[in-house]
């Protein structure tokens, strides 16, 4: 009957759809090739209406075989993939936008702008919401390819125009193409999202042409617009952008608090805690050592020589001026328990002296000051220290035994 | 702590999934995903770009064509876990429901039934005291007086027979006496009312039937490897539960070899319930171990260097079960514990528990799951939290106020409707602020630094959700690997990312199937089919671990990926890193002692009940008092309607014409070697089955259906003889000795003298797959020569016992007895009904009378006389008259023919014969009064 046959054909499908995964996951691409051609019949009987249909996994299965199999060239590629285009409506738009990923990664920028001036000049009836978002990087990614061309001409005139020779064709060109790429990346930054190739890009044909206005705008909307992502690197391009133009400390300051805020382990801290600990007012001087106290929280800074030079160096000149000693002790109350395990084990002692002996004297000085001079830490690197006649290390061993009641007063 | 200068462009959206689906098979092939510029700097050169996926990654070959077993097979035998035809019901009206809907119906009146059946004490106990003068049992009419106030119950259960012998029957009606008893005993005869039981029923069927679709209980996997301290160095530990109940933990130190290798006896931990999780991590060079059971979490202390002993330093116990226990990998003793009321607590070993967060309700949206998870982060005080419908990040120093949400199932990650957290894992050793989310659709990779976005999604397309996941970091420039495990299906694929710090994260090459353990059966010696089941069923044990340790030897690096299985069976697989040539696989294959047998041979007393082809036939199983009736449906319709019955067996192609698998390469000899020492173990452990004491019974429906008693259109003579004789015997309800046909006889040969020849012994026992327990008799005892002992030392006595007083000649017997029955090889004493052949014998004096000489006409076929006329050498004939001895004292049966050893392998029949030889003797000392 047509209904078993149906179940038979349906079981078969599925059968050889998990012989060609099996080969697949085994890297057999000639077996799983093999395998597809006999799937292929799966499309004439499409009954399915399930989520993915088999056109969609003919399309995504022979993609793969064909970025892995050792004898396909592109040229197979780019024909498959245009047969694929033609077999549904609904994924030409996907279709055509990994074609494009796929020429870029191959190196071949003309082939794949022309696929995408190709898909953005498609239309089929009403457009669905993600066909839509499909459409918008399409033309996003067509953008970013002008911009690049752009710059190529950039260049080609600013070299040329260090030998004084104009060449108007060139210039014209390149105008038309900032107008392509300032469109259609403009277009894409609007919506919530991470973009931050585009951004940059758009940002720097704005600024080549002295909108810096524009720019601004397009950064701050970047980092600071709640519907967008909490994205790190949109703080630090507007921080970049801001430290290009010369703006004043204040407003950098301001810039990387906001990152301190969202991402305190960021590795610009370091210099937002420089930046803070030349100020004269008291209360950046203190944000300054809450930075690089947080900074040091994290697993990733522990190693960090940077970062415990900086702790060191704050936390030793507020010792010498015994000012400010009650930050030192705030900041270190939320940490005491378990800042000693973490940072200033024996283990991690012995380890950073045989690895890093700067690293093992910044940490020993802050050991020294904050846990006094029976610290563990302190007691053995400055023992290695003095055993292997390093200057320094005698001396830190001074400065830390002559301010140990300093110790009593942050611990108390 | 760098951050990548530009991220992979994404869009990102907010409120519940958008995106509809559900498990696609082909998801996650041909996408790049998205591309973006190689490097800074390059641009006048022509710009670079770089896929999100599709990147080439490291190439890891599989060093050998199946996982390998690493430890001998977990002590015990192991119960399968509940599968689904033990709770839905079978049979008719399952066909009826299933034709009205589609779904499961669990079997709840078959359960209720068991619960009565079982413990009738509890169901009924004191109403049943206070009806028993009531209730009349017996076949007399009642008389007059007692008319009044007793039923006669035999005509209800005669009625009751009545109707389970028409069960099935379109046409059965209820007897009017047994509607009328049940209308009169609804309500009050049950001891515990019958509504609130039925509902205890209900709501532990459907938990049962809950766990059977997805058990989160193992989640996080119950294996840990401790590297060494040293990465040169090549022994390592690993930490995985055993014993029957998964009770026991284990610290076996492993030497990283070829195959890896188990260095002295692990050290060992009894615990108090069924290990779920082991977690650890290393700090400051000491590996914290935690370990999950459901109401109890411990930690353990292992010293970094070989060889020091683990401690245990704490345990916690819970009233709700434990979800989750991770270790920080930031500060020594310090753990994270979840539990199913929706706590997550800090637990550090020397300031106790902080409880963080109770909610028993789930973050972003209702989920019903109670399952929590907790894990660390960049920062150790703050700690995810994690229930089906995403993360948080926690201050643990401020849980109330600070916490941001890591991830959501969500437009946010681009999730499917219906996606849930499985298992969130932290990635510190890649990346320290890197965290790894699978749900049943896709993997995710987030950074706690850009929450809520992840940095890398993927559709892992695998079967069933993955609750396990390893990382193994790869050095600056190489790329970590994730292994991810699944229970039920035993999956296990190997993906590779790279990025994070500097570059923006990327999948790197193709995923990898890994070899599941289930995968080794087809290069494991081949088995008797009932074996071969067995076996299978061990083997395809749901996974319950994994962990991978890295082995760098010089220029050759491979990766050691360990699977530990339900069972408690740990199993290894080595990939080998491309720069490292794998070795050849060599043709070694000793491993097929026997070949195939034949389905005739597959002796049918000696399948235990319950391993019939359950997939062909159903069964019903109703208790009636002591004896169970056993009926079986043959699921004829079935077939005709097409449906697949079982979905997982059924879709197991069988067609010989495709190729499905690429011919698999053979394992190794040293693997060959494992795997038949693994098997040699496992049928020493728990190979036989417990013999009951009285010859199992079986109904004939069970073994044969309908279809494979029919005759075959062209059988062979031999066949049809076969079969004859097979209906024969269950006719008469008897045994079949031999199989061999008794007609064509071949002209009397000479009879060996002597058992049969040593090759041909062999090879029965190789035929009925016992042959390493030939081999060990034959090495060390062989079962002839001990009897043979026994018999000269009883000949000696006999000889002495004129000189001797009665009483010790008495006890001689009796020893011999029990030596004797010793010998019937591990059977349990004989219990035929009313015999006890060890019993002390009541009655007979103490003296008794020596043991009676063999009967006259066993005396004649011992003489030597009568052997010569048979034609049997001199030499042998001693040998022989010692043999038959054995036998002579059994009921008058002649003596088996030593050519039909073979049959007494297959079926259990020597300790029957063992049992009714003692029959007679039991009696004689009287007999000589």
């Amino acid at each position: 009957s047509s209904h078993e046959h149906k179940l038979n054909f349906k079981k078969s499908k599925e059968v050889c759809l998990s012989y060609i995964q099996d080969a697949m996951l085994q890297k057999q691409w000639k077996r799983a090739a093999e395998f597809l051609t006999f799937y292929a019949e799966s499309l004439e009987k499409d009954f399915s209406t399930q989520y993915m249909g088999p056109s969609e996994m003919i399309w995504r299965i022979g993609t793969e075989i064909l970025c892995h199999h050792s004898h396909s060239s592109m040229k197979e590629f780019n024909s498959f993939t245009e047969q694929m285009k033609t077999l549904g409506v609904k994924r030409y738009l996907k279709v055509c936008l990994e074609h494009a990923f796929h020429l870029l990664c191959n190196g071949l920028i003309d082939e794949a702008y022309q696929n995408l001036s190709l898909a953005e000049s498609w239309r089929f009836g009403e457009q669905t919401a993600i066909q839509d978002k499909e459409m918008k990087l399409i033309q996003a990614y067509r953008g970013l390819l002008d911009y690049y061309s752009w710059s190529k001409q950039k260049t080609i005139l600013l070299e040329h125009g260090q030998d004084g020779f104009e060449d108007l064709s060139v210039e014209q060109e390149m105008h038309s193409c900032f107008r392509k790429a300032a469109v259609n990346l403009k277009e894409i930054i609007k919506i919530p999202g991470v973009w931050d190739l585009f951004v940059k890009c758009y940002v720097d044909l704005l600024e080549f042409y002295g909108d810096h206005n524009e720019a601004r705008q397009v950064l701050n909307e970047y980092a600071y617009n709640s519907k967008f992502p909490a994205n790190p690197n949109a703080h630090v391009y507007l921080y970049q952008f801001l430290k290009r133009h010369g703006e004043s400390k204040k407003s950098l300051i301001s810039a990387l608090k906001i990152l301190h805020d969202i991402v305190p382990s960021h590795e610009l801290m370091i210099d937002f805690n420089t930046m803070l600990q030349k100020s004269k007012k008291r209360k950046k001087r203190r944000l300054g050592l809450e930075v690089i106290f947080a900074a040091l929280d994290y697993a990733g800074w522990k190693e960090n020589v940077k970062a415990w030079s900086c702790l060191a160096r704050q936390v030793k000149q507020i010792v010498i001026s015994e000012k400010h000693l009650d930050w030192i002790k705030q900041e270190w109350n939320s940490r005491k328990d378990w800042w000693p395990a973490f940072h200033f084990s024996r283990y991690l002692a012995k380890r950073n002296w045989q690895e890093n002996e700067s690293l093992s004297y910044e940490k020993a000085l802050v050991a020294g000051i904050l846990l006094g001079k029976d610290c563990k830490y302190f007691k053995y690197v400055s023992h290695q220290g003095c055993k292997a006649q390093v200057k320094r290390f005698r001396i830190l061993k001074k400065f830390v035994n002559k301010h140990n009641p300093v110790y009593l007063r942050i611990s108390g | 702590m760098e951050f990548p200068a530009a991220l992979f462009p994404s869009y990102f959206g907010a409120g519940p999934p958008r995106e509809e689906g559900g498990p696609a098979p082909a998801a996650g092939w041909g996408e790049h995903g998205q591309v973006l510029e190689a490097g800074p700097g390059r641009r006048q050169a022509g710009t670079a770009f770089v896929p999100r996926r599709g990147g080439t990654g490291e190439s890891w070959e599989p060093a050998d064509a199946a996982a390998v077993p690493f430890l001998p097979p977990n002590a015990g035998c192991w119960v399968p876990s509940l599968a689904p035809q033990d709770i839905l019901y079978r049979g008719v009206l399952r066909r009826k429901l299933r034709a009205g809907k589609s779904g499961a119906a669990l079997d709840f009146a078959k359960q209720l039934g068991h619960f009565f059946v079982d413990h009738p004490e509890d169901a009924f106990g004191s109403l049943g005291r206070l009806l028993h003068k009531n209730f009349y049992l017996g076949n007399s009419k009642l008389r007059r007086e007692a008319r009044g106030s007793t039923i006669r119950m035999t005509a209800l259960m005669e009625e009751i027979d009545r109707l389970e012998a028409r069960r099935g029957c379109p046409r059965q009606h209820l007897a009017s006496r047994l509607r009328w008893f049940s209308h009169l005993c609804r309500d009050w005869l049950f001891e515990v009312p019958l509504g609130l039981l039925a509902d205890c029923v209900h709501e532990e069927l459907l938990l049962q039937w809950a766990g059977l679709l997805f058990d989160d209980s193992p989640t996080g996997g119950a294996l840990a490897w401790l590297p060494p301290e040293d990465m040169g160095a090549r022994t390592g530990r690993l930490v995985y539960p055993g014993g029957q109940a998964m009770n026991h933990l284990y610290f076996q130190d492993v030497v990283l070899e070829e195959l890896p290798r188990a260095r002295g006896s692990p050290a060992q931990f009894e615990l108090n319930g069924r290990i779920r999780q082991v977690a650890a991590a290393r700090v400051d060079g000491e590996d914290f171990v935690g370990v999950r059971s459901d109401y109890h979490c411990g930690v353990w202390r292992v010293p970094g260097r070989t060889g020091a002993a683990p401690t245990a330093l704490q345990v916690i116990r819970t009233c709700v079960p434990a979800s989750c226990l991770t270790v920080s990998p930031h500060l020594p003793g310090e753990l994270a514990v979840c539990t199913q009321s929706g706590a997550i607590y800090l637990w550090s070993v020397e300031t106790g528990l902080q409880r963080l967060r109770h909610d028993p309700q789930t973050m972003f949206f209702r989920d019903p799951s109670s399952w929590r998870w907790s894990d660390f982060t960049a920062h150790p005080r703050v700690l995810s939290c994690a229930d089906r419908t995403g993360l948080q990040c926690l201050d643990a120093r401020a849980p109330e106020r600070c916490h941001f949400d890591l991830f959501k199932v969500g437009e946010e990650a681009g999730c499917q409707q219906g996606e849930r957290v499985v298992l969130p894992m932290y990635l510190g050793r890649a990346h320290p602020s890197q965290h790894l989310v699978t749900t049943q659709f896709s993997m995710y990779v987030l950074d706690e630094r850009l929450p809520l976005v992840p940095v890398l999604k993927w559709a892992h397309m695998m079967k069933a959700p993955p609750l396990f996941a390893h990382l193994t970091p790869g050095g600056p420039g190489r790329s970590h690997k994730v292994l991810l495990g699944a229970s039920p299906t035993q999956e296990l694929l190997l993906l590779q990312y790279r990025g994070g710090s500097r570059s923006a994260c990327q999948l790197a090459g193709p995923p990898q199937k890994l070899h599941s353990v289930a995968g080794c059966l087809q290069h494991l010696p081949a088995q008797l089919p009932h074996r071969h089941r067995l076996l299978q069923q061990r083997l395809g044990a749901p996974a319950a671990g994994l962990a991978a340790a890295l082995q760098e030897d010089g220029p050759r690096e491979s990766l050691l990926v360990f699977q530990l299985s339900e069972a408690g069976d740990v199993f290894c697989q080595r990939l080998t890193h491309k720069a490292a040539q794998p070795p050849a696989p060599t043709s070694g294959d000793e491993g097929t002692a026997a070949p195939g047998s034949s389905p005739l041979f597959d002796a049918p007393a000696s399948s235990p009940p319950g391993l019939g082809s359950e997939d062909e036939e159903e069964e019903q199983t109703f208790y009636l008092s002591n004896l169970e009736v056993i009926i079986n449906e043959e699921e004829e319709e079935e077939e005709e309607a097409g449906t697949p019955a079982a979905p997982e067996e059924a879709e197991l192609p069988q067609e010989p014409c495709a190729s499905p698998q690429p011919s698999p390469a053979v394992p190794s000899p040293a693997a060959a070697l494992r795997y038949r020492r693994w098997l040699k173990a496992l049928s020493k452990g728990c190979g036989e089955p417990p013999r009951h004491a009285w010859p199992p019974t079986l109904s004939q429906k069970r073994l044969f259906t309908r279809k494979e008693l029919e005759a075959p259109a062209g059988a062979s003579a031999l066949h049809e003889q076969a079969r004859q004789q097979l209906c024969q015997a269950m006719r008469e309800g008897g045994r079949i000795q031999r199989w061999d046909p008794p007609a064509p006889q071949p002209p009397a040969l000479p009879e060996p003298a002597e058992g049969p020849d040593p090759l041909s012994a062999r090879l029965t026992a190789a035929w009925s797959g016992d042959w390493c327990q030939w081999w060990e008799e034959r090495t060390s005892f062989n079962m002839a020569q001990r009897q043979r002992a026994l018999r000269e030392r009883r000949r000696r006595q006999k000889r002495a016992r004129g000189r001797r007083s009665l009483s010790a000649s008495f006890t001689s017997s009796l020893t011999y007895q029990s030596e004797l029955s010793e010998l019937s090889d591990g059977a349990p004493p004989p219990l035929s009904p009313g015999c006890p052949a060890a019993l002390p014998r009541e009655g007979s004096p103490p003296g008794g009378t020596p043991p009676a000489s063999p009967a006259p006409h066993e005396e004649a076929l011992l003489s030597s006389q009568s052997l010569r006329c048979r034609g049997i050498p001199k030499e042998r004939r001693k040998t022989l008259r010692d043999y038959l001895a054995v036998w002579a004292e059994g009921p008058p049966e002649p003596p088996e023919p030593p050519g039909s050893q073979a049959s007494q392998l297959c079926i259990p029949s020597s300790q029957s014969q063992l049992s009714s030889a003692s029959q007679p003797r039991r009696k004689r000392p009287r007999m000589g009064f």
